[in-house]
């Protein structure tokens, strides 16, 4: 009983006592620089577990829901136990620690028998583990609460109350971070419960944490802080704060989990939507692990590379430090280089469970490079795998990444040479394809201008109608837009010789309609150098008296235009002969005159 | 006694032929394809070049073809492109009147057209120009069912062809391969009758009643003499399907 009280005079945290208040010293600059100072960290970044090993933990699903530990360096599982999980893996040095039902149970990281469990006292927050310690947040009656147990014997170590939610904490090397009614971080000495420095977030709310072996980050969705001396300020004009450019066909993507979302306390759906950065954010540029893919951009935000997973979701992803980390629904590691995403690691970890989440330990790692380092940038020339996954991704046929394919045909367009050309004009000619992603691909290939592609573009005009072959030309407009951009560029005079003869090839078809006869003439007026008139100068007469075709206001437009505006005299006469023929379709002579009025 | 109309000049025709009233126009080209100078025909080439109305066109393509010429075939070539299939057919038909290798590859291309009326065209010319660069494609278009393939095929086929055609069961459409055999048979200038035979037994191979109505035919229009061992084999082959068999 006297130990008790000597507890109570000591901190209030010992017996129970509310820490969290509304008002208490916040951003006091000496206090947080203490604090952080006081943590245990390593000099490099390195796993938390006391072996020193990489490691992943993974919760599987299936008819009975496992916990398995997975051995990265050595590449081999380590145990699997029958295991509840309904929350985040928490790692600490000998332990790993997560919510199985009702309680919380940490499990020893040798052998992954339980080693102790607790019940919790009310609502699950989170869970949070250092080496020695684990920290278990609740709410009661729409108050917070948060305790620390010995990570060896699951002894309460010391409890404490809020007058408001708390939400999930992290932990890092003696101290817990403990967001506070999303204003306050609260960084509370994890031996003692003692509250050593609290933060206010002045601009945003502090609703997301994410530590590392060396490094602390709070923030939002908005952004991110680096929890340093300079987040005293509370603001983001004078804390380490950064944000980063997120393209918006990557929508939900966040910097980290919500503290306060008690979905997220557990593995979800939105851990496969994050931003992975280590060091400043930004600093070195970061990457976006986004359901089955990974985009890297460089610090200013411009894609540079590009992953995409055969099949199967990307469930949980982490960055090292020195590795890009994911593992997939069907238990495939994957390892990438931050830098240019080349493959470091694909290997299945074993299990033909579905994987639900996972947790990586594995701060510093990198996986030996299995061959040889790929550049890969698309300011530059492009890796194959890049332009190869850029294209696995825009001709993916799952609708729900509609958005995602979008990215990456506008990352494609941006990468020149007629390959790439190529591959965006497959995605036209996909029947699953969705209307909107054509419109784009179309508007980029027109924009992209890519001279060396005109071979390509061509090419892809060779398929005409045909009964006996079943074959019908593709995306012959958008195909004649790209062309026409490529006017008053140098071009190679074969390649315009084989364009004109395929873009002639369609002009003379029965079958090509107006809405494409009208890019077909713009495309051959574009590129010809004159070579064109006399096949123009022939179709305008073959339709000028014909209803359908003559009487089109869209195509008096084109032809008229291209002659007029690419033709010498020859052409002209033409023009104005056509103007007088009282067989010209009425409406074509009204564009006639009108061409030769302003002439 | 009413004096004669005095018969329009060439530049009257000509004037017709280019002017808004259609009629009239396709009434001068017929006329001008009447006429066998060479002017008339260069008018017509002329009236082509220029472009019409699409009846008018035809009028004037059928008109070109009357006295065919070397030069029309580029004429005709460039309306066997034009976006109206009543125009494209007649162009076909009438490029069947050259032996130049231009007008029989358009000729063998107007067996793909999406249009089946062009198709039709395009398979009646085959068989006027003897085209045999149109083979192929009719012996595919034959294996989508089309009645003009099996009608040209069977107007092209020589034993040799026919062996082809027969080939082709399981291939091709069993109503189709009876029709166009069954056609065979109905030639007068098709043998020797050891061929017809063989035809007969091809039509004995056909599940579908239409080889039975082939058979028949033949055997009804077949000249009674001299005798035909082929006749002979048909009238086995009905009685042996119309008895449940069939070979």
């Amino acid at each position: 009983m006297r130990r008790l009280a000597l507890a109570c005079v000591l901190g209030v945290a010992a017996c129970g006592g509310s820490l969290f208040r509304l008002t208490a010293d916040d951003n006091d600059r000496g206090q947080l620089a203490s604090a952080l100072a006081d943590r245990k960290l390593p000099e490099q970044r390195a796993p938390i577990n006391a072996a020193r090993v990489p490691r992943v933990f993974v919760a599987l699903g299936g008819p009975r829901k496992q916990i398995v530990e997975y051995d990265l360096a050595a590449g081999k599982l380590v145990w699997r136990q029958p295991a509840d999980i309904d929350s985040r893996i928490a790692v600490g040095g000998s332990f790993v620690v997560a919510l199985e039902g009702k309680q919380l149970v940490a499990r020893d990281q040798a052998t992954g028998a339980a080693s102790w469990r607790v019940d919790v006292p009310g609502t699950f927050v989170g869970v949070a583990a250092d080496r020695e310690r684990a920290y278990l947040a609740w709410s009661d009656g729409g108050n917070g609460a948060i305790a620390a147990y010995d990570g060896a014997s699951g002894s309460r170590l010391w409890h404490a109350t809020a007058d408001g939610a708390l939400g999930a904490p992290a932990a890092q090397g003696g101290v817990v971070y403990v967001p506070y009614l999303s204003q306050w971080l609260s960084i509370i000495d994890g031996a003692s419960g003692h509250q050593l420095a609290r933060i206010r977030g002045v601009d945003e709310q502090i609703s997301m944490l994410r530590t590392t072996s060396t490094d602390a980050y709070f923030g939002s969705k908005q952004g991110v802080f680096h929890l340093d001396a300079r987040a005293a300020a509370g603001t983001r004009k004078d804390g380490t704060y950064a944000k980063v450019t997120v393209p918006p066909q990557l929508e939900h993507t966040q910097y980290g989990a919500d503290a306060y979302d008690a979905v997220q306390s557990g593995y979800s759906a939105a851990d496969r939507a994050r931003v992975l950065w280590s060091g400043l954010l930004g600093d070195a540029g970061y990457a976006v692990a986004y359901f089955r893919f990974v985009f890297g951009f460089d610090r200013s935000g411009a894609l540079v590379w590009a992953y995409s997973h055969p099949r199967t979701e990307l469930v949980a992803s982490d960055d090292t430090g020195a590795a890009l980390v994911a593992i997939s629904q069907t238990g495939d590691v994957v390892a990438l280089d931050p830098k240019t995403g080349a493959v470091l690691l694909d290997r299945p970890i074993g299990t033909s469970e579905p994987v639900l989440g996972a947790t990586f330990d594995a701060d510093g790692w990198r996986p030996p490079s299995e061959g040889a380092p790929v550049q890969t940038t698309i300011t530059g020339p492009a890796s194959l795998a890049t332009i190869e996954a850029l294209v696995g991704i825009a001709r993916d046929h799952d609708e729900r990444f509609d958005r995602v394919k979008e990215l990456a045909v506008q990352a494609l367009a941006k990468l020149p040479g007629g390959e790439v050309t190529s591959q965006l004009l497959d995605v036209l000619a996909d029947p699953r394809a969705s209307d909107k992603l054509k419109g784009d691909v179309v508007d980029l290939l027109i924009a992209r201008k890519d001279p060396s592609s005109l071979g390509v573009l061509a090419a892809q005009l060779a398929t005409h109608d045909d009964y006996i072959a079943k074959t019908s030309p593709t995306a012959l407009g958008p195909i004649a837009k790209a062309i026409a951009g490529l006017g008053g560029a140098k071009l190679d005079p074969a390649a315009v010789a084989t364009a004109l003869a395929a873009l002639r090839g369609h002009l003379d078809a029965p079958t090509t309609q107006v809405p494409d006869l009208v890019p077909v003439i713009a495309a051959m007026a574009a590129i010809g150098g004159g070579a064109e008139r006399a096949a123009l100068s022939s179709h305008l007469l073959l339709y000028h008296a014909d209803p359908e075709i003559g009487g089109d206001p869209a195509w008096g437009q084109a032809i008229v235009g291209a002659l007029e505006t690419h033709g010498g005299p020859a052409e002209r006469e033409l023009l104005a002969a056509v103007a007088a023929d009282p067989r010209t379709q009425p409406s074509l002579v009204a564009i006639l005159r009108e061409a030769l009025a302003a002439d | 006694m009413v004096a004669a109309a005095p018969k329009p000049s060439l530049a009257e025709i000509v004037t017709t032929l280019n002017g808004v009233d259609e009629d009239a126009a396709a009434r001068s080209a017929a006329a001008l394809g009447d006429r066998p100078e060479t002017a008339a025909h260069e008018a017509l080439l002329d009236a082509l070049a220029w472009g019409a109305a699409p009846a008018v066109t035809v009028a004037e393509i059928v008109a070109v073809a009357r006295h065919p010429a070397p030069p029309d075939v580029a004429a005709l070539r460039r309306v066997a492109g034009h976006h109206d299939p009543n125009v494209r057919g007649p162009a076909l038909e009438a490029l069947a009147m050259y032996p130049d290798p231009a007008a029989r590859a358009a000729i063998a291309e107007g067996l793909r057209d999406p249009n089946a009326s062009v198709r039709a065209s395009a398979a009646r010319a085959a068989v006027k120009g003897h085209v045999r660069a149109a083979i192929d494609p009719l012996l595919a278009l034959l294996g989508l069912g089309e009645e003009s393939a099996a009608r040209a095929l069977a107007a092209m086929a020589d034993p040799e062809l026919v062996r082809r055609i027969g080939d082709q069961l399981g291939k091709v459409p069993d109503p189709t391969l009876a029709l166009c055999l069954g056609l065979v048979l109905q030639r007068a200038d098709f043998g020797p009758d050891s061929e017809r035979v063989d035809i007969v037994h091809a039509l004995g191979k056909i599940k579908d009643p239409a080889a039975d109505g082939a058979l028949a035919d033949y055997v009804r229009t077949a000249p009674k003499n001299p005798p035909r061992a082929s006749v002979v084999e048909a009238q086995k082959m009905i009685e042996a399907r119309g008895a449940g068999g069939g070979s």
